[in-house]
């Protein structure tokens, strides 16, 4: 058939898929090999994998999109209810780990000495580097929202400047992190406090990594012309995935660096 | 291009004022603040066995299995003390 006679995209047969399913195969059983057999060429094949799968896959999507117009609103549509289903699976993603911090430090247990945090735990000063990542990540929220409407007018040069500035402070705040993680005074083995905190910080760290990582791409198809000033849904999914994660930090700060320190 | 500029004018000078006069000098604020308080440095905690801090389950699967990941010396004791102590 010649034409289309619908608003969809009929994807043409693609092998990114099951070579997906293939690295999160041997991703998960390479953990395994790693923890309990002391090897790690498993998990390596797993992880690059992974890697080659995404940058390959999305680049299809780019092409299909920017370069052969298959993203009709109709299409354009559904990435958005996508990006929404899948950042709300994320937020229980997260809820289970608030739920375990405020399990074990609403009702801290005698083991623990009876009291939040713990003995012997010295928690880090919320008002130190803490508030300085909250401003960090609420700036570049400011910033990126400064980055599309730019993007929406036109602007092309203020809204390469934003959005560069948004990385900057994104890359700030993870080496501001891995400093914290470098200088505290507890580790992870340290009680259920230890756990509950770099378990969830870490997850959060992860996002943080994979937003700039967006938010990179994102500055390059910039770049190169790739958005127009009402299409361009890979700026706004990056836009609404980093908003989330500053949103998760919020919450991390009050209750665990603020409320969970007192 | 030139209809959707023509109606979102202002839009984009709005963000970019609020990002240089509010959000990037609050970011300067805090800075200045963590520096101040890096100034005077504190004593690192005396070490007590604690059975419920430095959990040791089974070896970590790196180096001798026996730091964490970000581990530091001076600041994070290992089950049997401060390795810079001993």
């Amino acid at each position: 058939m010649a034409h289309q006679a619908h608003s969809y995209h009929m994807v043409d047969p693609s092998p990114w898929p099951i070579f997906g399913a293939a690295a999160a195969l041997l991703t998960t059983s390479g953990l395994i090999m790693w923890f309990h057999y002391n090897t790690s060429t498993l998990l390596m094949a797993g992880l690059l994998s992974m890697l080659l799968v995404m940058l390959q896959w999305w680049r299809d999507v780019i092409r299909e999109s920017t370069f052969q117009g298959h993203h009709t609103p109709t299409v354009q549509k559904g990435l958005r209810y996508g990006m929404i289903l899948f950042i709300t699976s994320e937020v229980f993603f997260f809820l289970g780990f608030f739920w375990a911090f405020f399990h074990s430090s609403l009702a801290p247990t005698p083991e623990l000495g009876g009291q939040w945090p713990p003995t012997g735990i010295n928690p880090l000063n919320p008002l130190d580097v803490p508030l300085l990542n909250t401003a960090i990540l609420l700036a570049s929220g400011v910033t990126v929202t400064w980055a599309h409407h730019s993007i929406t007018e036109g602007n092309r040069k203020q809204a390469i400047h934003a959005l560069t500035l948004t990385i900057a402070l994104g890359l700030y705040f993870t080496a501001l992190q891995a400093m914290e993680y470098h200088e505290t005074s507890f580790s992870i083995a340290d009680s259920i406090y230890g756990s509950t905190f770099f378990v969830a910080t870490g997850f959060h760290g992860l996002h943080v990594i994979i937003g700039s990582s967006f938010l990179t791409v994102c500055l390059l198809r910039l770049i190169k012309f790739h958005f127009t000033s009402n299409h361009h849904f890979g700026f706004e999914a990056a836009a609404w995935y980093w908003h989330f994660v500053d949103i998760v930090w919020l919450f991390l700060y009050m209750s665990m660096y603020w409320w969970g320190s007192c | 291009m030139a209809a959707a500029a023509a109606h979102e004018g202002g839009g984009a000078r709005l963000w970019k004022t609020l990002s240089f006069v509010v959000a990037l000098p609050a970011v300067g604020v805090c800075m200045l603040n963590c520096y101040l308080k890096a100034q005077h440095k504190h004593e690192r905690p005396e070490f007590i066995r604690y059975a419920h801090l430095r959990i040791r389950t089974k070896p970590f699967p790196w180096g001798d299995g026996n730091k964490t990941l970000f581990h530091n010396p001076h600041t994070n004791a290992l089950p049997t003390g401060y390795e810079d102590e001993n």
